[in-house]
């Protein structure tokens, strides 16, 4: 077996697939917090500042994800290669929408 | 000499965040050469990357919940409001991104590196997304600091200038 054909490890594509789905909630939940007041109020009365709870559901959500997936394997499924990319694009996507719509909004 | 609480953990978040993205670029060229001798500094430096975004994440989580109001109010008011309403929010939230990265980072620097192809590029890649985020929400702290002197310099600030 070459170093072509060996994988990363179960964690590694489990928590890489939690990566690209937590990088874009938090730009999800960013712009709909900024639009909807009443959750930006919501999240500020959970730990004082709605940044901080923005943080801790970002880092909450990419650990359970993670844990999921790595219990289930779902991330095995799909090639390395592939999950590799879809983080770039998370990515890119997350970064490119906050500068977006804090042009915009 | 009069340097305050709030003047170290100012300084401490972005020394920090500096710190990350320099061991963040150590970690790429650690993968870019990944060799069984190397893989043990490899997945130590992933962890000091993952501790280093950790600090930055509490100090500059301080800094921006109690002592930045007061110079949000000073940028708004001042002739580059945008520095706030476009940078700061850029940053405080892309900043997750580059947190979600740094605590990805020491997982995926558990493989073995050296085994896998896939594994190497999945490390170089992350710890240059990291890296390189970082160095942009490093410059728009820059520009957040250049609009509250601006803002201050236009309400006469003494010595400002």
């Amino acid at each position: 077996m070459n170093s072509a054909t060996i994988k990363p490890g179960r964690a590694s594509t489990a928590f890489l697939l939690a990566a690209a789905i937590a990088i874009l909630f938090n730009t999800a939940l960013a712009c709909v917090k900024e639009s909807y007041p009443p959750l930006n109020k919501a999240m500020a009365s959970l730990t004082g500042h709605h940044w901080t709870t923005h943080g801790l559901a970002d880092i909450a959500l990419f650990a359970v994800l993670g844990l999921v997936f790595w219990k289930t394997g779902a991330a095995e499924k799909i090639d390395a290669n592939r999950l590799t990319s879809l983080l770039i694009a998370s990515v890119v996507i997350a970064g490119g929408g906050l500068v977006a719509f804090y042009l915009l909004f | 000499m009069n340097i305050t609480g709030s003047d170290l953990i100012l300084l401490g978040h972005a020394g920090m965040g500096m710190l990350g993205s320099l061991l963040a670029a150590w970690v790429f060229f650690e993968a870019l050469h990944a060799r069984k001798e190397n893989a043990v500094r490899t997945r130590n430096v992933a962890l000091a990357v993952a501790a280093s975004m950790a600090a930055v994440w509490i100090l500059g989580g301080y800094w921006y919940v109690h002592l930045y109001p007061g110079d949000r109010a000073v940028i708004l008011k001042g002739p580059w409001p945008f520095a706030h309403s476009i940078f700061m929010e850029v940053k405080e939230h892309l900043f997750f991104v580059t947190l979600i990265l740094s605590f990805y980072l020491p997982i995926a620097a558990r493989d073995r590196l050296y085994a896998s192809a896939a594994a190497r590029r999945l490390v170089m890649c992350v710890a240059l997304l990291i890296a390189l985020s970082a160095w942009a929400i490093e410059g728009a702290g820059g520009v957040i600091e250049h609009g509250a002197k601006l803002a201050l310099i236009q309400a006469g600030a003494k010595g400002a200038r």
